[in-house]
Parts: C-alpha cells; sequence; structure tokens
C-alpha cells in the first residue's frame, strides 16, 4: 500500500520534489486539452520556423558574401604608355597604404588573352580589332576582409587622381551595398519572427489560462491547503515552456527537412554560382538557442497565466 | 484558540454578512455555528480560511490576528487548518488515494510518510478499500468522507467544515458528525456550520446561533 514511497531512495530536495510535481501535472495537463496544447504549439513553430528560416537564408547569404568580400580585388588600371616613374610612384602608393596584400601586373596582352578565355563567344570579335583595346591593370589583392572601407575609399580616390592611371575599380563597393541589404532583410525577419514570438506567446498564455479555469477546483483547494506558491503557478509555467519546446523542437525539425528538399534540388546549381562550401544548415548553437528560445517565450506566456493566481 | 471582537464584514457600502461578532472558541471544543441561510455563517468560516479579511474588529487563531498575516504566513497559517465544504470539492481526475495524498506531497511531506499518513487517515474514515476509486464512483457519504480524510491528512490544529452534511440523507449526516466527533476527541477543535438543528441536538455541542451577520444566541 506504500504506493508513493521507493525504499532505498534518497529523498529528493525540496526544489527537485517541487519540480518532479510541476512536470508531472504539466505533462498530464498536455494530454488532458492536447487539442488547444496543439494550436499553442503551432504558433510557436511557425514563429521559430520563419526566424530559423531567415537565419538560415540571411546566414548562407552572408558567408557567400563574406566570400566574395575576401576575394574582391581593387583593380588599378592603367593608361597606356605609363612610364616608369609613373608606375613607381603607383606602387609607391599601394605599398606605403598598408591595405594591399600582393599586386599582379597585368599587360595589355594578358588582358586581351584573358577576355578571349573568359567570353570565347566574343573573341573571334576582339580578334578582328587592330589594335589591343584592353589596357593594362594593376589588380591589388587586399590585405583582409575586415580593413577599414574609408581606407580603402581614400586610397582609391588618390590613386584615380594619380598621372596614369586611367580608373580604378573596387569590388567591395557593391559587395557592401549588398550586405546593406541582407541586414535590412535580416532584420525585417527579425521584426517579423518578433511579431510571431509575440503572437505565440499570447497564444500559450491564454491555452495556459484555459488549463487554469479547467483546473480552477484543484487550484482552490491547493490554496486553501495552505500549498506553496511554486506548486500552484509551478505547472502552468512548465506547461508553457514544453509547449514552447516542443514547437521550437517542431520548427527546427521541419526547417531542416525543408533545407534537405531545398538542397536536393537546387544544391548543384548553388554550388555552381556560391562555391563550393555554399548551404549550411543553421549551426547547432543557433538551432539549440532557437529551442531555449521558444521555452522561453513558452515559459513567459504560462508565467502570465498563471500570474493571476495568488 | 479563536478569539474575536466587533468582527464584521461588510459588501459593498451598507450589506453587512457579519456584525460587530465577538466570540471564542477554546482549544479542544467543538462548536455548532448555525442559523438561516444568509445568516453569515459561511462568511465567518471564509474569514477564519483567511479568504477575505475583516472590515472591522480582530479574529485572532492562537494569538495571531488573521489580519496581519503576510501572504506566505496565510499559506503556513492554512497548514495548520482543515476544512470541509458541502459539495465535497474533490478532484474528480483523481482517485481517492490521489485526492487525499496530494496534500502532504505539496506540502513536502517526505514520500514515505505521505503514503503512510495517507493510508492511515483513509482507513480511518472506512475507505481502504476504495483507494483506487474515482469520485464520481462514489455515494455522497464516501465523497465526504473523502473530503475529512483530506481535510485530517495533514493533522490540523483546526477542522472547519461548511454545511457538511448539505447534501446528504439523516443517517449519512449522523455518521458523517460522528467522525467528527471523534476527530475532536482527538484533541483538534472543530468548528461547523449547518443549519441542521436535528442533527444539532442529537449530536448536543455548543451551538453559536448568527441572524443577519449577528450573534442572537450562545448554547
Amino acid at each position: 500500500m506504500d504506493r508513493l514511497s521507493k525504499p532505498g531512495r534518497a529523498e529528493p530536495g525540496p526544489i527537485v520534489r517541487a519540480l518532479q510535481y510541476d512536470l508531472e501535472e504539466a505533462l498530464a495537463s498536455l494530454w488532458r486539452g492536447r487539442r488547444a496544447n496543439l494550436l499553442a504549439v503551432i504558433t510557436i513553430t511557425t514563429a521559430m520556423f520563419v526566424l530559423g528560416g531567415f537565419l538560415t537564408v540571411t546566414s548562407n547569404l552572408r558567408q557567400v558574401v563574406t566570400r566574395w568580400s575576401a576575394a574582391a580585388e581593387f583593380s588599378v588600371f592603367l593608361r597606356d604608355g605609363l612610364s616608369s616613374q609613373q608606375r613607381s610612384a603607383i606602387d609607391r602608393m599601394l605599398d606605403q597604404s598598408g591595405l594591399a596584400a600582393s599586386r599582379e601586373y597585368i599587360s595589355k596582352a594578358e588582358a586581351l588573352v584573358r577576355f578571349k578565355r573568359d567570353f570565347p563567344d566574343l573573341a573571334t570579335g576582339a580578334e578582328g580589332l587592330q589594335d589591343n583595346p584592353f589596357p593594362a591593370s594593376l589588380e591589388v589583392r587586399l590585405r583582409s576582409a575586415a580593413v577599414d572601407r574609408r581606407a580603402l575609399e581614400t586610397l582609391a580616390a588618390r590613386l584615380a587622381k594619380t598621372d596614369g592611371v586611367a580608373d580604378v575599380r573596387y569590388d567591395r563597393r557593391w559587395l557592401d551595398r549588398l550586405m546593406a541589404i541582407m541586414s535590412l532583410v535580416q532584420w525585417a525577419g527579425i521584426a517579423l519572427s518578433g511579431v510571431l514570438v509575440a503572437a505565440a506567446a499570447l497564444t500559450v498564455a491564454n491555452v495556459v489560462r484555459l488549463a487554469l479555469y479547467v483546473r480552477r477546483d484543484e487550484v482552490e483547494i491547493m490554496q486553501l491547503v495552505g500549498a506553496p506558491i511554486a506548486y500552484i503557478r509551478g505547472p502552468f509555467v512548465v506547461e508553457g515552456t514544453l509547449q514552447g519546446g516542443v514547437g521550437a523542437v517542431l520548427a527546427i525539425v521541419l526547417l531542416a527537412l525543408a533545407f534537405g528538399a531545398m538542397r536536393a534540388r537546387y544544391g548543384t546549381l548553388a554550388v555552381g554560382f556560391f562555391g563550393p562550401s555554399s548551404l549550411e544548415f543553421l549551426p547547432i548553437q543557433v538551432s539549440v538557442l532557437l529551442v531555449l528560445g521558444g521555452m522561453v517565450v513558452g515559459c513567459v506566456g504560462g508565467w502570465v497565466a498563471a500570474r493571476s493566481v495568488r | 484558540m479563536i478569539e474575536t471582537e466587533g468582527l464584521s464584514r461588510l459588501y459593498g457600502r451598507s450589506a453587512y454578512a457579519l456584525r460587530d461578532v465577538t466570540v471564542s472558541v477554546a482549544k479542544g471544543e467543538f462548536v455548532f455555528l448555525t442559523g438561516p441561510s444568509g445568516a453569515g455563517k459561511s462568511t465567518f468560516l471564509r474569514l477564519l480560511l483567511r479568504e477575505e479579511l475583516p472590515s472591522a474588529g480582530r479574529l485572532t487563531v492562537q494569538g495571531r490576528n488573521l489580519a496581519t498575516l503576510a501572504s506566505g504566513q496565510v499559506q503556513a497559517y492554512r497548514r495548520s487548518v482543515g476544512f470541509v465544504f458541502q459539495d465535497f470539492k474533490l478532484i474528480p481526475r483523481k482517485t481517492v488515494y490521489e485526492n487525499v495524498g496530494f496534500v502532504p506531497r505539496i506540502l513536502g511531506v517526505p514520500a514515505a510518510q505521505q503514503s503512510r499518513r495517507t493510508f492511515q487517515v483513509l482507513k480511518w474514515v472506512g475507505l481502504q478499500h476504495r483507494l483506487n476509486a474515482f469520485p464520481a464512483e462514489l455515494s455522497g457519504g464516501e465523497q465526504q468522507r473523502v473530503a475529512i480524510a483530506r481535510a485530517l491528512v495533514n493533522d490540523p490544529m483546526i477542522v472547519l467544515a461548511d454545511e457538511p452534511t448539505g447534501n446528504l440523507d439523516p443517517d449519512l449526516s449522523l455518521e458523517i458528525m460522528t467522525l467528527f466527533r471523534e476527530i475532536n476527541a482527538a484533541g483538534t477543535t472543530v468548528v461547523v456550520a449547518t443549519h441542521d438543528r436535528e442533527l444539532i441536538r442529537r449530536v448536543g455541542r455548543r451551538t453559536i446561533t448568527l441572524d443577519h451577520g449577528q450573534v442572537v444566541e450562545t448554547r
């Protein structure tokens, strides 16, 4: 008849006992109100799926842009008939700037060869020309992806005014613009997810409030027998937390499935366009953070609902 | 044990549920609180359970003024009070054993003691053979006995009962009153609110009669 005791087992502490009770009650309540709870789980899944989706897309694009930025070149196109003094002045300016890791001189002839190689369809047209129209250039490899953008702008402006320089092309300008657009998209995604997360928290609060209403007699009895507040409110907070956790895990699973399907379909295309290490799923740390985030959202919803119990 | 002095409970501006009530209940005493519907019996018990606060006057239990208890102290005080209601207030989804056993559990009693004490009180009210039954499977008398077992499981110093026999026939009512008498015989203070004068006559204990919120007779 000693159904609650387990001889030989050490008695857990009061916090563990309270958590055990809260968890048991929350699981039972989740099962009893499974239809309403499903609604709460779906809203959290939706919010976390959208957030996770935006994070996956933007983190992949960010990686691609970072890779492109690292490979970006700073091209100095030289005028025909450049004197050796002018060339030395340009070299000196690049060396003194401290921004150039290395540089390669591309002669007019080499530029033509590259053009024919990169654009074979147009090669016959180029062969018909009497003079080689391509300028010689210096292709400068920059020191790192994180070099000061303002310093690069200044160098580009100074070089453009230097004798013997026809033009300066700086790839990172458009990459920076792309990065700015991506940040905007990311913030828009986070804002949208924020709205969905708030809606999810409200749904959880209402579903938990419903559970509280169903169990109002039980709560009243607990209050009258002098139960500690952790035992009265705890099950509702745990219920919300579990809804959040389950919703977020479901979102990650769905996101992984969607990601797998996309990669199977468009993976080859992406490798060709973005490079070999393109298309990566959310890092494990971010996935764990999303699940924890879902649990926090659910916990807040549950706590808001349980706060009415005094 | 229980002392009131000029105790009043006012609802709205002029609706007195209790007015200037001065009574005392000694430790280990069995007292009936009687009077017609709306006399203030249930209000008196709600004040004793510290579900409500007095509008005026003092209510002390074992020298502690209930109005000045902080919320944490209210919970601690309630652990020393057992209560029984007319509608039993059992949890339908829990078995007889669980309805009683969850009280020591949420009060942090060690597991071995929980089960021992739960079985002990259920045996005392004569329900040791219905441990796994749900409230819906029990008669009214049995349900009230479960409620009494729940009130006793925490070994309270006071047991409060609000019309505990209101839903029961006369024979079962007497059976329940016998349980209260036995609880009282063990040294627990018992306060029973009832309008059943025949039952009071058969049990024969001190009676405080209320009418329109005021004490009209003490015998």
